[in-house]
């Protein structure tokens, strides 16, 4: 397996690190957190605004109700945890309070996925992109690496619409550059290429991307698309890619029940676009730990000889 | 502020439009609805605040018909629109919308709502929040995480106001989880709290005033008939949500109620 070429950053640090620049002049911008302020990289923004920064202890229920209340007074709130807990644990909270209510809270879950490596199964969430897809008034944003997770939050921080952003526990390999832009429903072509669409979000496509970037002389000819807006979908750059390349891998740390894979099929189905389609995803079952996330990458089929294997059976 | 006689009066006609609304409907929950009543009245017709600006949030959210009848008295809407309650197409949902003028929180799944009150609370410091509860609600872990946060953030200005009418959807709620010594758990919580008999607007009145001026979060605990008013519904917990009243039935309440008038 070609090694993951560095550097790489931190997509919490990334967020800690915007939300503490975007208070400075919006001052409208509150954090809710339930604990864990450290794991999200809050512990500045904490110090620097106490009062914008309202702690609720290991209580996400709570905190996704709160965080609707506060956002009715005018605030903008950021509603803090792992994506384990929030959205996992205050989903019908954030249903009726959050999107029910029209009210401008932007859930962040980190630590997402079986990136977060040794917390094992309890910790790995795999769910939270079907859970938020399935809500009504909720936009749903896996960034990329630490530069698009700056954007994303950005662009949150300035829409007055409820959004769930997934972030992981690891560093992430840097694919963007700063001047990238991101756009609500957009989604970006990393590479151009005609045998095979990669689609895919967060971790697992941008360890993909590095890789390949490595390679001097790859395999088969990749198209790989960045989907980091899983709802809304940029159907247009997907159908396109699609129909050049009549091959598509869907690559995510998530359930296959659904994620983004999910999704983009119901698309190719009911625009009737012909192609093969191979999702690779975790399958029914849950993680667990190892020291090293990649390890589990391998296991559960979404490491670099995975999406090889998937390729070679779509060239067939 | 409107006399305690003056409310009662209104109490009385409400009451009416209550059961009206959800026997042309073709039903709703009517025990907690005529229990909660003369609470809802006094948060908009005593005077104590003022909408907007002050809050009021229904955490229980089926006890809409009430709050829709006290809407609709208080200027919010023409009382014709009651008739569409629950109907195809109304903004009357058959839980609180705030598709209706007037209301603040969509809400109908349980115990959230002191949770948003205390958002709400917390963000509009210079404003008294005063949110709804059932007794039932209170089996929600949720409203106890509220009650440690209302605490911790000395929200002075936030009113918890429980409809303790001692039923819910299965029986009565000493049978299906009971609440305990439901004061002293508020209080252990940093509470004041206030227990009053939830149809004396003398007392509900006073006990508002008093929990607006407090500086600690307040929890009135309002001791109220379910079913009030009616006497073959009053603690009859199948009275909880009612489809199809017999129109026997419901000429029988109209004239009991009537007789109030």
């Amino acid at each position: 397996m070609p090694s993951i070429s560095q550097p790489s950053s931190s997509v919490r640090q990334a967020f800690g690190d915007t939300l503490l620049r975007l208070a400075k002049t919006n001052k409208n911008l509150c954090v809710v957190s339930a604990d864990l302020k450290s794991s999200l990289c809050l512990t500045k923004f904490a110090a620097k605004y106490p009062k914008r920064f309202i702690e609720c202890g290991v209580a996400e229920s709570n905190a996704a109700a709160i965080a609707a209340g506060l956002a009715k007074t005018g605030r903008t709130v950021f509603l803090s945890s792992f994506a384990c807990f929030s959205p996992a644990i205050n989903w019908a909270v954030i249903k009726q309070s959050v999107c029910y209510n029209h009210a401008n809270v932007k859930i962040v879950g980190s630590h997402a996925g079986l990136a977060s490596g040794d917390l094992g199964a309890t910790h790995q969430m795999l769910e939270d992109l079907a859970l938020m897809r399935s809500l009504p008034n909720m936009q749903v944003f896996a960034p990329l690496d630490a530069t698009e997770t700056k954007k994303i939050v950005t662009v949150c921080a300035n829409s007055p619409l409820p959004a769930y952003i997934r972030l992981v526990r690891p560093s992430s390999p840097q694919v963007f550059d700063p001047k990238f832009s991101f756009t609500i429903g957009k989604s970006a072509v990393l590479r151009s290429g005609k045998d095979i669409t990669i689609l895919g979000h967060g971790l697992p496509l941008a360890n993909f991307f590095s890789s390949l970037r490595a390679q001097s002389r790859p395999q088969f000819s990749f198209e790989v698309i960045n989907c980091s807006s899983i709802k809304p979908l940029d159907t247009d750059t997907i159908q396109k890619s699609i129909k050049k390349t009549g091959r598509v891998i869907c690559l995510e740390d998530h359930q296959k029940n659904g994620g983004l894979g999910e999704a983009v099929s119901s698309f190719i189905l009911s625009s009737a676009i012909p192609c093969r389609f191979l999702h690779l995803a975790v399958d029914n079952l849950f993680g667990q730990s190892a020291k090293d996330y990649l390890q589990l990458y391998d296991h559960y089929g979404l490491g670099w000889q995975s999406i090889l294997h998937a390729a070679q059976r779509l060239m067939l | 502020m409107l006399s305690p006689l003056r409310l009662t009066d209104l109490s009385r006609q409400l009451r009416l439009s209550v059961l009206d609304l959800i026997y042309l409907s073709g039903g709703g929950h009517i025990g907690g609805s005529l229990s909660s009543l003369d609470l809802m009245i006094s948060v908009y017709f005593s005077k104590t605040f003022n909408f907007p600006g002050d809050h009021f949030v229904l955490s229980a959210g089926h006890l809409c018909p009430s709050l829709y009848a006290v809407l609709s008295a208080a200027g919010y809407f023409h009382p014709d629109l009651l008739k569409t309650y629950s109907a195809y197409r109304s903004p009357l949902q058959g839980h609180v919308s705030t598709d209706v003028p007037g209301v603040e929180y969509s809400s109908g799944s349980l115990g959230q709502g002191l949770s948003f009150a205390a958002g709400l609370a917390l963000g509009h410091p210079k404003h008294t929040t005063i949110c709804l509860t059932s007794d039932g609600e209170h089996q929600e872990g949720q409203i106890w995480e509220a009650a440690m946060f209302a605490s911790k953030y000395h929200l002075g200005n936030l009113i918890n106001l429980v409809d303790y009418n001692h039923y819910q959807i299965d029986g009565p709620t000493d049978e299906i989880m009971p609440l305990g010594r439901l004061a002293a758990k508020y209080i252990e919580f940093g509470w004041t709290v206030t227990t009053i008999n939830g149809h004396n607007f003398s007392q509900i009145n006073k006990a508002l005033v008093k929990a607006k001026e407090s500086n600690y979060p307040n929890c009135i605990i309002a001791q109220t008939v379910f079913g009030q008013g009616v006497s073959f519904m009053q603690y009859d917990y199948r009275y909880h949500d009612v489809k199809n009243l017999p129109e026997n039935l419901y000429l029988r309440a109209r004239k009991e109620l009537s007789n109030l008038l």
